[in-house]
Parts: structure tokens; sequence; C-alpha cells
């Protein structure tokens, strides 16, 4: 018996859609994974972002999650979507991020909703910063991620953050920090208590 | 049977040209889309529009950072270099002047720790003539923007930064 032939009509409505299906795995795929390319404690950056050495991948994904972003002679960038414990960051949670001396002239702490934007919420704590933690003789630090402040701490608000993340960005780094990431001593974000639990 | 893996072989082709298509045309997708918002539809050309306090009702670009003030030029070089200058802050606090192309390649970025006394470049496509004894930034595409991020993580640092800012130029170079 005769192959049947190929349907034209068929043959298009396949190639329509795996194109659709492609299309919707980069994008995907390139907001899944943010600003990233390598994991540092927790904290993914790339070495490249901004830079014109990045490949398209990077590319589409800084395009998508940190579009017009400095490359790492101003500043770095690195992203937690996770606790100490490998557990996503939640508004329900309070946490505590420990820190020493950072290798820039200023750094801060931002929280982003998983829309990529600012938190919705007045509190005024969209982030904290080089100046408002107290570090100690050793030049550690500590501040708190949470819906409510506490005296004494440096404090960004998660209300309304719902699955949050939060973004280090570290301006003109010193030049062993640019050359060598893994040299940068990365906070540490301790998950305290969460709602509802024991 | 070979209808059905010819089928299968058109669609794996399919899905993977979509994807890698989707991944190399995505950042300029969206450049435009940021340059047509930042210019107001294409009204603000070559020169500085300047943004309010970042807040959380912030939406022009993703993840803004709460603790800049930001300028930004969407320019085009279609017609001839662009001459660019920015005033440091009064209070010396950071300021950069990045110039990012269509692809969003950060091409080129200046600080006022390297010019303290201020910025000043021109910003011209590869081939275009520019004015001697200016330092020149030469770009691949004709439309991009340039950024200025100033350090103003207060409502008093943001009005200082604010004024200080409104002395930069990105205007054509005069011929």
């Amino acid at each position: 018996m005769a192959e049947a032939r190929i349907s034209r009509g068929k043959l298009a409505l396949t190639v329509v859609a795996g194109l659709a299906l492609g299309a919707g795995s980069a994008v995907w795929a390139t907001r899944a994974k943010g600003m990233g390319g390598e994991d540092y404690s927790g904290w993914s950056g790339s070495r490249v972002t901004g830079s014109p050495d990045a490949g398209p991948w990077l590319r589409a994904q800084v395009a998508f999650s940190g579009l017009l972003a400095l490359q790492r002679s101003q500043a770095i960038y690195f992203t937690a979507r996770t606790d100490s414990e490998g557990q996503p960051l939640r508004e329900g949670c309070r946490y505590r991020i420990t820190g020493g001396a950072m290798p820039g002239k200023w750094w801060s702490v931002t929280v982003y909703a998983a829309d990529n934007y600012l938190p919705v919420n007045s509190d005024g704590a969209l982030s904290f910063d080089a100046t408002e933690v107290k570090p100690d003789a050793a030049g550690n630090w500590s501040a708190l991620a949470a819906t409510r402040p506490e005296p004494g701490l440096a404090w960004v608000s998660t209300r309304n953050a719902g699955q949050f993340d939060m973004t280090l960005r570290i301006y003109q780094p010193d030049r062993s920090a640019q050359d060598d990431f893994r040299s940068i001593p990365m906070p540490r974000i301790t998950r305290l208590d969460c709602a509802g639990a024991a | 049977m070979k209808r059905g893996i010819t089928y299968a072989l058109v669609f794996m082709a399919a899905v993977g040209l979509g994807h890698y298509a989707s991944v190399v045309a995505a950042p300029r997708v969206i450049m435009q889309v940021a340059l047509t918002k930042m210019s107001q539809g294409g009204k603000r050309i070559n020169s500085f529009q300047f943004g309010p306090r970042t807040t959380e009702k912030s939406r022009g670009v993703v993840r803004p950072s709460p603790d800049l003030a930001y300028a930004s030029c969407v320019y085009d070089l279609s017609q001839g270099p662009v001459l660019v200058s920015a005033a440091p802050s009064p209070d010396q606090g950071y300021v950069s002047i990045s110039v990012f192309d269509a692809r969003t390649d950060n091409i080129a970025v200046f600080d006022t720790a390297q010019y303290p006394q201020g910025i000043r470049f021109v910003l011209a496509m590869d081939g275009q003539d520019a004015p001697q004894g200016e330092q020149v930034v030469r770009a691949k595409f004709a439309k991009g923007v340039i950024l200025d991020r100033r350090l103003a993580p207060t409502a008093e640092q943001f009005a200082v930064a604010d004024q200080a800012r409104r002395s930069n130029i990105c205007a054509p170079v005069k011929s």
C-alpha cells in the first residue's frame, strides 16, 4: 500500500506548533534563570552581565530580568532566591541576613517580587544599604528581611512580596572582586521563623 | 510510519528554531519597547529625561534600584553624533553615565570617580566624523539609551542629585 502523502496543512500546523513551543520554552528558560550564570554561596551572578562578551542566552536573561544592567567594572549584581537551607524566600517567613565588609565603594540589598518589580507596600524600606547596617569591630553586620521591622536592625520589607528574591548590588567593586567573584564574602540568609510554624 | 517520523522531525526542528530565534530576538524587542517607553513614544530623542524617585509603584524598567536617581537619554545617531555631558553631584556621591546599544550591550560607562569634574564625550557610529579633541564612544547601532545613575537613597539626597543632573547635556553635535 502506498504511503499517504504529507498534508501541507498539517505540516504548516506542525511548524507553527513547534515554533510556538520553542518560543515559549525560550521565554520560560530565560525568565526562570534570572540574571544569573554561576552560583556563589546561594547568590547567582554573571561576570559578563551587560558586557558585549555576553552570549545570546545570557543577553536574553538580562533583557528579561535586568535590562540596562551595568558591566562589572561599575557594578556587580547577585540574586538570591533561596535561604541558606535552599528553601524559596517567601513573605510568610522572617530572615536574618548577615555579612562582612563588602569589596566596593557602596552596596545595597533590595527585595523584588516575582514579577521583577519592587513589592507594593508603603513601608519605605525597599532595600537596606551600606550606610544602614551597623558593623561590629570585625566588620560583620546583620539585617532583617520581614514584613515588620525590629529595633536596632537594618530592615528591608517583604510585605506584599509573595515569593521573592533579593538582589545584592556592589558599586565600584574592588579589582579583586571584579576578577574573582569567589573572593566576595557573600551575605548569608538565615530563615528565623515562618507564620503558622510551630 | 514514515509520515509520522517526518512530522516529528519537522516539529523538533521548529521547536529548536523557535527557541533560538526567540533568544536572539528577545533583547532587541525588549529594548525597543523600553526605548519607546523612555522616549515617550519617540517624542523625546537626544535629550535627557529625568525620572522621579523610584518607589514601589515604579514600572518603567524591571528591577529598579530604589537607592538611585535615574535619568535617561534615548539616542538616535542616524542624523549624526550626539554630545553627552554630566555634572558631578555636589556631595561627591556615586554618579555614572552608561551607554547601552539596541542589543542591550553596555558599550561604555564613565563615573565621577574617574572624572570628578564631570563626564563629557561624543557618541558616534562607526564611520561618522566626530569633533576633534573630544572623547569619542563608537556605537554599532544607531539607537540605544544613555543612563545617568546617581546615588540617592533618601529624599534629601534625591533632591540634591536631581538638581545636579539638570545641567546634563544630551544633544546632537552642532556642525
